[in-house]
């Protein structure tokens, strides 16, 4: 109280001004925003999916072709998906895109819904080859959606050729490197680095893996998983680890990044179209899906984050360069009551 | 009628006339006190204290592997916050937290005792300039850093191109970087109390200091000091309490290498999966804050000006 009659009277009359006009324009865009009778929507669709996957463009084309308005939130990591869909009501969300891994840990679960495959037309757009994947043996649960990798990426103009993680401990590299935040990507990265499997859970496998990363620790600079790629191209680092899109779109800004997939091998994350169990929106929810499996739909996302679509003629690469990828590359398992090693591990590493 | 302050002492005109106008507005307060406290009981109940008797029973249970937990009472959490590992955290927070309040007290000081000889229309103009940047979300001007402090950014280049450094300055992705930011970001919380302490100061006083010779420094350790302890404390609580648990100023200016008691409940909540342990640690962090709350009072504090500033 005594703070505010320290103001002398013209003040609190200006004051008072001010916050008549923020509450009147407050006012005015509630009013503006709140859609009107006639063109709301019957349909909603609630979606939950990895930051910077679908462009805003594709939602918007979306929404207005179907008259469904979709609610997007978004998440940087399969543990936070998992954090926020075992927190909230059952029906908070109809669609999410978690990696192979943890559509094992959902099916797991009792978290996710079966998908009736024969209500997606554009199924057939898709390539055999990304069916039937060890995590969902039948697509009982999950349709694919997009591949990343995780790759390195340097600045050639800078740095002399990095073929692999070890490469990534010389000198130069100090304070020079940004990898991503993501536990089971970094990890595994770590553990192939040590020689292990990047699903090994084994303690000489795990003691390996934090051996390296002590001595990969000084060119750390920085752990990011939302917008590695701005680190690359203002120059803050001259490598990084990062997804494939993200290094993609870091090279098409500067022509001296190049993108290599390490010696020691690297991780294979196949997003997927999954249903949570209780959502209620499950015809928009089919609905989305099928306009995502869309070939020109297809097209236009990794136009925009060059991801690898699994559409047959959305080929990004040609066929024996995929099947390399996919046969030196390791999807991320679900270790079980393991990932307690896992999340004591990755602890060290801050 | 709010209890006296002990140590910020004052008796003034001013402050006198602020009574007799507090008692009276009271009065008529007094009638239809419940109509106007009621929303606020109501919403302190719902969104305070509701939640926190939830982390509190959370805090006890035990936690499966997946995020979710059984009812099975356990203290294992709380052994688990006292944790090797954790220890490292608290004592990197605690530095955090304590160097950031040290710099806010040593550039509050200088500017409030400056601010207090100006007259009162640029007084109540700068105060309100301090308060400016509270419009625009703090997560926003934590980015807005990134412009400024990295490798290529308006800083380094511009002491580059006048050749007043040869190779860019590391200014953020480490500890200085957090530093900076936490400052930035709590700054008006300590300078609010603190110019509301040190403009009660009697005038009086600083005169007959100065009389008997007392220097700029004299009367600042003799004069200022003693009569502003409580609002520096006040302010050190604002500023410390918070810079140990900013975790997205640390994430987003110290590259996400260093952990602070905020990425560590973070982390419980959203990589880890173990809210039990994360509910135990943020009621250890608010004993934490009790506590100091409780010394506060100690040296003289009122409780009504916390948060008041």
């Amino acid at each position: 109280m005594s703070e505010l009659s320290r103001f002398s009277k013209p003040a609190k009359a200006s004051l008072l001004v001010v916050f008549l006009l923020v509450l009147a324009v407050s006012l005015i865009a509630l009013v503006k925003n709140r859609p009107s009778r006639e063109d709301s929507p019957k349909l909603t669709l609630n979606v939950l999916n990895w930051t910077s996957y679908i462009p805003d463009e594709i939602i918007a084309d979306f929404e207005s072709e179907y008259g469904i308005k979709v609610n997007y939130g978004t998440y940087s990591s399969n543990e936070e998906l998992l954090a926020k869909v075992n927190s909230s009501a059952l029906g908070t969300y109809d669609l999410i895109f978690p990696s192979d891994y943890m559509v094992d840990l959902m099916i797991s679960r009792d978290l996710l819904a079966p998908l009736d495959l024969s209500r997606l037309q554009n199924l057939d757009n898709l390539n055999p080859k990304f069916l039937a994947q060890e995590y969902d043996e039948d697509n009982t649960y999950s349709v694919p959606f997009l591949l990343a990798t995780s790759v390195i990426i340097y600045d050639e103009s800078k740095l002399a050729p990095i073929r692999s993680y070890k490469d990534l401990l010389r000198p130069e590299l100090e304070n020079n490197l940004v990898i991503l935040d993501d536990q089971r990507i970094t990890l595994g990265a770590m553990l192939q680095a040590s020689g292990s499997s990047m699903n090994a859970t084994s303690s000489a496998a795990l003691s390996g893996a934090l051996n390296f990363y002590e001595k990969l620790r000084p060119s750390i600079k920085a752990f990011d998983s939302d917008s590695p790629k701005t680190f690359l191209i203002t120059g803050e680092t001259d490598a990084g680890i990062i997804w494939n899109a993200e290094a993609t779109l870091a090279a098409a800004e500067r022509d001296s990044l190049k993108i290599v997939y390490p010696a020691e091998g690297f991780a294979l994350s196949m997003d997927n179209y999954c249903l949570v169990k209780g959502g209620k929106n499950t015809d928009a929810a089919y609905l989305f899906i099928d306009y995502l499996l869309r070939d020109d739909v297809s097209q236009a996302i990794v136009d925009e984050y060059p991801y690898i679509s699994p559409n047959l003629s959305v080929a990004s690469l040609p066929d024996s360069e995929l099947d390399e990828i996919l046969s030196r590359g390791t999807y991320v398992k679900n270790v079980g009551a393991d990932i307690k090693k896992l999340d004591k591990l990755w602890a060290k590493f801050k | 009628m709010r209890k006296k302050h002990k140590l910020a002492s004052s008796s003034s005109p001013e402050v006198d006339e602020q009574k007799g106008r507090t008692s009276s507005s009271r009065s008529v307060f007094d009638g239809h006190k419940l109509v106007f406290t009621l929303p606020v009981i109501i919403y302190a109940f719902l969104l305070i204290l509701a939640p926190l008797v939830y982390i509190l029973f959370l805090s006890f249970l035990t936690a499966d592997n997946y995020g979710g937990y059984s009812y099975d009472f356990t203290l294992q959490n709380y052994a688990e916050v006292f944790d090797g590992t954790n220890l490292g955290i608290f004592l990197k927070s605690a530095g955090i937290g304590l160097l950031t309040t040290a710099i806010c007290l040593l550039i509050s000081y200088p500017f409030a005792i400056f601010l207090r000889d100006k007259p009162l229309k640029t007084q109540n103009l700068i105060i309100k300039l301090v308060m400016v940047p509270f419009l625009t979300n703090s997560l926003i001007r934590t980015y807005g850093w990134i412009t400024l402090l990295r490798k290529n950014g308006v800083i380094n280049t511009s002491l580059l191109f006048f050749g007043i450094i040869k190779s860019p300055l590391p200014l953020m992705y480490n500890y200085l970087g957090i530093i900076i930011g936490m400052v930035y970001t709590l700054l008006p919380f300590m300078i609010l109390p603190v110019y509301s302490a040190v403009s009660k100061v009697d005038q009086n006083l600083l005169d007959a200091a100065e009389d008997l010779g007392a220097g700029k420094l004299r009367k600042f350790k003799e004069v200022y000091l003693p009569l502003t302890l409580a609002g520096a404390f006040n302010g050190s609580l604002m500023v410390f309490i918070p810079a140990i648990g900013y975790f997205f100023i640390a994430d987003i200016l110290g590259g996400g290498k260093a952990m602070i008691i905020g990425n560590l409940i973070k982390n419980q909540f959203l990589t880890a999966r173990n809210w039990p342990l994360g509910a135990a640690l943020s009621i250890f962090l608010l004993v934490i804050t009790f506590g100091l709350v409780k010394l506060y009072e100690k040296i003289g504090g009122d409780l009504d000006e916390l948060g008041a500033g």
